[in-house]
C-alpha cells in the first residue's frame, strides 16, 4: 500500500507529464479498439459456427448470382427427394432491388437497396434481427405485421430514411435501377432497429414478383429479368452433419441444371465475398494495428525513460534508504503500469459506450457492412493494451534503474 | 469536405513542406541562435531524441504506407478512362454488372454520327461484363479460397482494342473469330482462347501447382500458350495486353458469343463508343442521357457517361479510405505529438539555466521559442523522413482491392504508388506534429524570466 502511495505521489509530482503520457495512451488505444472491432467482427462472420448452421445457395459461378425464383420452393425443401432425405428448419428467400426516388438526382440521397423477402422471416432467418432484446423486437415486430397486411409496405433503416428525407408513413415511388422499366409504389411502415441495417431497406417480396408478373401483362412481354430474380436462399441447418448432407442433395439435384447451384455456409460465402478486401485487412491486422501498439510503447517508454533521467538523484537517496534494486524497478514499473493501465481502461471503456451508445457503430462501409459495433472485448482491450505496452515501453529505462550506483551519482553531485 | 481534397494535387504538400523547413532555417539564422546549440542538445538527450523520431517514424511510415494504397487505386481509376470514350449501360445502372442492354438498341446507338468510323465501321465495343465467383486452385495457406474474376466477352476484339486504345504484348494474338481452338486432350471440348491483363495474368499464375509451375515459361506469371481451367473448360492463353496499369489489368476478356452461355450471361451489358474528341464525348454523353432537353436521344432510354467520370465514380471506395486513413492519422498523429511535448518539456526543464544566460546574454522570447520550435522540427523532419523512406519501400508492390461506385463493384490489381503527393503529405504531417508539439514547450520556456530561469 505504502509502496502504491508512492507511485502514485510520483504521478502527481509531474501533472503534465503524466497527463501528456495518458492523453497519448487513450488516443492510441481509441484507434486501436475501433480496428480490433471491425476485424473482430469479421473474423466472427467468417468463422464457422459448430451449431445453428447458416447455409447460403447461390448460383454456382455468377455474381451477381440470379437464379429462377422457381428455385425457391424446392431449395426450401432442401431438394429432397428420398425418403431420409433432411430438410432445412428454416429458409428465407432474398432478391435485390436497387433503385432510386428522383430519377433526375441519381445519388447517396435518392439511392434505395432493398432485400425482397417474406417479412417473418426477418425475425427468424436475419442475422442480429433474429436476436433481439424485447423492445426492440416489438417494434419490428410490428412493422412486419403491417408489411404483411400491406404487401407494398417497407421497412427502412433510419440513416437511409434520414438520406432520403422521408419518415415512417410517406409513400414514394423507387424507380428500378437492376429491374429496367420497373417501379415500385411502396408505403414505409417501420424502421430497423439502429446498427447493421441502418443502410437498407425491406420490400415484401410477393409484392416485387406481381409487379414482374403486371409488367408482363402491361407490355405482352416478360421483364428481361423475370428469369433471374431469384438472388439468395439462405437455409437453417442443426449441425455440420445435415450441412452436409442437404449440400449433397442440393448439388445433385438435377432440378438446378440451368443455372447451376452452390451452398456454402454463411461464414464462407461472407469470407468469399471478402477476398477482395484480404489485402486491406491484412494491412489493417498486420501494420495498423502494431505499428499503433509500437507508437503507443515507444510515447510511453519516452517518458519513462525521461522520468528516470531526471531523478536519478532520487533513486540513489532511495537506495541509500534501504530501497533494493528491484523495488527501485517496481517502483518505476509500477508508474509506467498504473498509468497505461489506467488510461487504456478509460479510453476503450469509454469508445466502447461512445460508439456503440452515441454513434450506433464504427461507420466504416466495407463490403455489405455499413458500419460495426465496438466488441464487448473492448471493455477489457484497453487496460490490457496500456498494461502490456507499458512493461514493454518501460521494461528498458526501469531495469537502468538499478545499475544506478549511489556513489557515481552523489560523487557528481559533489 | 474531404471529397475536394484530391490526392492529384498533393504533390504542392512537398514544395510546400520544403518551404516550412526553409523558413524554419531563416528563423533560426534570424533569431542569431547557432544551429550547433540546437543540435548539441539533441545529440546529448540522443535516447530522447530517437526514441521520439521512432514515434514519428512509425505515424508516418503508417500514413505513407496507407496513402501509397489509396493513390494506387486513384492512379488506376484515373487512368482507366480515355476521355474520347463512352460508356453506355441500361437506363438507371451505374455498374456493368447490373447493366442490360438489347442488341437493337445497342445497334442504333453505334450508327449516331456522333462515334468515329473506321473503314467505314463504327468504332464500338460491344460487350458482356461477368464476374465470376472463382474456386482457387491451389490456394496458398491463409489465402482465399476463392476470388471475382472479371470477365468481359467481346463480339470482336480487334475492335474493341482500338477503342480502348490497348495492344498485346509480343507473341500474343487476338482469339479467332470463333472464340476456340482444337484441345489437344482427346474427347475434351475445345479451348476457350482468353487474352488477359497483366494483373490478372500474375494472380492466376500463382495458383499453379509446383509441378505446373517448374516446368512454367514465365514463373512469376501466365504467359501466351499457357492453359488454365475454369468450371469444366480449359482455357487457352492466346495473349497478354498491354493495358498499363487500369483497371483493365484485372480482366479476362474472351468470345461473348463462347463465354456467356459458360457462365449464363447471354445478354450484352455495355457499349463502349469512340468519338472525335473529349468535346464530343462529352456532347455524345449529354445527348444520350437527355442532359440536353432540346437534344436528346428518343429511340431508348440508357445511361451514358465518358469513361473519366465513370472511372472516377468508382473511386468512391477510396474516398471512404482516405477518410478512414486519415482519421486514423490525425489521431495516430495526436499520439505523436504528445510524445514530442514530452520531450521537449523535459528539454526545457533541464535547460532552464541555459534560458536564463540566453536571455541575460539579450536574447528575446521570441529567440528562444524559435530555438525550441527548430529543435521539435528536426526531431519530427528526422522522423517523418525515416517514416516516408519506409512507407518508399512499398512502393510498386502489387496488392488486390475492390472499387466501387456504390451498387457495382470491381475487384482490381493494382500497384501501391507512392509519389511526390504522398511523401508531401507524410512531410507536411510530420513538420505539423513538429511544431505543434514543440510550441506548447517552447511558449513555456519564454515565460521564465532570467533570473528565476538561473535559479533553476
Amino acid at each position: 500500500m505504502r509502496f502504491l502511495k508512492l507511485i502514485l505521489r510520483n504521478l502527481r509530482r509531474n501533472i503534465l507529464r503524466s497527463i501528456l503520457t495518458s492523453t497519448g495512451v487513450m488516443v492510441l488505444v481509441f484507434v486501436i479498439t475501433l480496428i480490433w472491432s471491425i476485424l473482430g467482427f469479421l473474423d466472427r462472420a467468417t468463422t464457422e459456427k459448430s451449431a445453428n448452421f447458416k447455409g447460403i445457395v447461390t448460383e454456382k459461378w455468377s455474381i451477381p448470382s440470379q437464379m429462377p425464383f422457381s428455385y425457391a420452393q424446392t431449395l426450401a425443401d432442401g431438394a429432397a427427394r428420398e425418403p431420409g432425405d433432411v430438410s432445412p428448419e428454416d429458409s428465407m428467400t432474398w432478391q435485390f432491388f436497387i433503385g432510386t426516388i428522383d430519377k433526375a438526382n441519381i445519388g447517396f440521397n435518392s439511392f434505395v437497396f432493398a432485400f425482397c423477402m417474406e417479412p417473418r422471416k426477418l425475425l427468424t432467418m436475419m442475422d442480429e434481427l433474429d436476436s433481439l432484446p424485447d423492445g426492440p423486437k416489438a417494434e419490428l415486430e410490428k412493422a412486419v405485421v403491417a408489411m404483411e397486411n400491406n404487401r407494398q409496405g417497407v421497412i427502412i433503416g433510419r440513416k437511409r430514411l434520414e438520406a432520403l428525407n422521408k419518415r415512417v408513413g410517406d409513400k414514394m415511388t423507387i424507380f428500378g435501377q437492376n429491374y429496367r422499366n420497373l417501379d415500385l409504389e411502396v408505403e414505409i411502415v417501420g424502421t430497423f432497429p439502429p446498427g447493421r441495417y441502418d443502410n437498407n431497406s425491406c420490400i415484401h417480396r410477393d409484392y416485387l414478383n406481381s409487379s414482374l408478373d403486371s409488367f408482363k401483362a402491361k407490355t405482352g412481354k416478360a421483364h428481361p429479368l423475370a428469369e433471374k430474380t431469384l438472388n439468395l436462399v439462405w437455409v437453417r441447418v442443426p449441425d455440420r452433419d445435415t450441412f452436409d448432407q442437404l449440400g449433397s442433395q442440393i448439388t445433385s439435384s438435377p432440378f438446378f441444371a440451368t443455372p447451376a447451384v452452390k451452398i456454402e455456409t454463411a461464414s464462407s460465402g461472407v469470407s468469399n465475398f471478402l477476398a477482395g478486401y484480404k489485402d486491406l485487412l491484412t494491412i489493417f491486422r498486420w501494420v495498423l494495428a502494431p505499428s499503433i501498439l509500437i507508437t503507443l510503447a515507444v510515447v510511453i517508454s519516452n517518458a519513462i525513460s525521461i522520468s528516470v533521467r531526471e531523478r536519478r538523484k532520487e533513486m540513489a537517496v532511495l537506495k541509500v534508504l534501504g530501497f533494493s534494486p528491484n523495488q527501485v524497478l517496481w517502483l518505476v514499473m509500477g508508474e509506467a503500469l498504473l498509468l497505461g493501465g489506467i488510461a487504456g481502461a478509460i479510453s476503450s471503456i469509454g469508445t466502447y459506450y461512445l460508439v456503440n451508445k452515441g454513434l450506433g457503430g464504427i461507420p466504416f462501409p466495407i463490403a455489405f457492412f455499413s458500419s460495426f459495433p465496438v466488441e464487448d472485448g473492448a471493455l477489457w482491450w484497453g487496460a490490457a493494451i496500456g498494461l502490456i505496452t507499458s512493461f514493454l515501453g518501460s521494461i528498458v529505462p526501469a531495469w537502468s534503474t538499478r545499475s544506478i550506483k549511489i556513489v557515481d551519482v552523489f560523487s557528481k553531485v559533489a | 469536405m474531404l471529397q475536394y481534397f484530391d490526392l492529384a494535387n498533393a504533390w504542392m504538400l512537398l514544395p510546400a513542406s520544403l518551404g516550412a523547413i526553409v523558413l524554419t532555417l531563416l528563423l533560426v539564422w534570424a533569431a542569431k541562435i547557432p544551429l550547433i546549440y540546437n543540435l548539441r542538445n539533441l545529440q546529448i538527450r540522443y535516447r530522447t531524441t530517437l526514441l521520439t523520431a521512432v514515434a514519428f517514424t512509425m505515424v508516418i511510415g503508417v500514413l505513407t504506407f496507407m496513402m501509397g494504397f489509396i493513390n494506387g487505386l486513384r492512379v488506376l481509376t484515373q487512368s482507366s478512362g480515355i476521355p474520347e470514350n463512352v460508356i453506355v449501360l441500361s437506363q438507371g445502372s451505374t455498374d456493368e454488372g447490373i447493366s442490360t442492354l438489347a442488341y437493337e438498341d445497342m445497334s442504333d446507338i453505334a450508327q449516331l454520327p456522333q462515334v468515329k468510323r473506321e473503314e467505314d465501321e463504327p468504332l464500338c465495343s460491344r460487350e458482356a461484363y461477368i464476374v465470376i465467383n472463382q474456386p482457387i486452385e491451389n490456394p496458398l495457406p491463409g489465402r482465399a479460397k476463392r476470388r471475382l474474376l472479371q470477365v468481359r466477352g467481346l463480339d470482336d476484339p480487334r475492335i474493341s482494342a482500338i477503342v480502348h486504345g490497348f495492344s498485346l504484348e509480343d507473341g500474343g494474338e487476338w482469339f479467332s473469330a470463333a472464340g476456340v481452338r482444337a484441345n489437344p486432350a482427346p474427347d475434351q471440348p475445345p479451348m476457350v482462347e482468353v487474352i488477359l491483363g497483366e494483373g490478372i495474368a500474375r494472380e492466376l499464375g500463382a495458383d499453379r501447382s509446383p509441378e505446373i509451375l517448374a516446368n512454367a515459361k514465365d514463373k512469376t506469371r501466365l504467359t501466351t500458350g499457357d492453359t488454365i481451367t475454369l468450371e469444366t473448360r480449359t482455357l487457352y492463353v492466346s495473349g497478354i495486353l498491354k493495358t498499363g496499369g487500369t483497371t483493365f489489368d484485372s480482366e479476362l476478356w474472351a468470345k461473348r458469343s463462347v463465354i456467356g452461355p459458360i457462365f449464363g450471361k447471354n445478354n450484352y451489358t455495355t457499349l463502349v463508343l469512340k468519338t472525335k474528341s473529349p468535346e464530343a464525348a462529352e456532347e455524345l454523353e449529354s445527348f444520350l442521357t437527355g442532359k440536353d432537353v432540346d437534344n436528346k436521344y428518343e429511340k431508348a432510354r440508357v445511361n451514358a457517361f465518358t469513361e473519366p467520370n465513370y472511372f472516377k465514380s468508382l473511386g468512391q471506395t477510396n474516398l471512404q479510405l482516405l477518410i478512414g486513413t486519415i482519421f486514423v492519422a490525425i489521431v495516430m498523429a495526436f499520439g505523436g505529438i504528445m510524445g514530442v511535448m514530452n520531450t521537449m518539456f523535459a528539454a526545457i526543464s533541464q535547460r532552464m539555466k541555459d534560458i536564463g544566460v540566453l536571455r541575460l546574454l539579450g536574447y528575446g522570447g521570441w529567440q528562444i521559442l524559435i530555438s525550441f520550435l527548430f529543435e521539435s522540427m528536426m526531431i519530427a523532419l528526422f522522423g517523418g523522413l525515416l517514416g516516408c523512406a519506409l512507407g518508399y519501400a512499398s512502393n510498386g508492390y502489387s496488392m488486390t482491392s475492390v472499387v466501387s461506385n456504390g451498387p457495382g463493384a470491381k475487384a482490381v490489381v493494382f500497384r501501391i504508388v507512392v509519389d511526390a503527393g504522398v511523401i508531401g503529405i507524410g512531410l507536411a504531417l510530420s513538420l505539423a506534429m513538429g511544431f505543434f508539439g514543440g510550441l506548447l514547450p517552447a511558449q513555456s520556456a519564454i515565460r521564465y524570466k532570467p533570473l528565476e530561469s538561473l535559479r533553476g
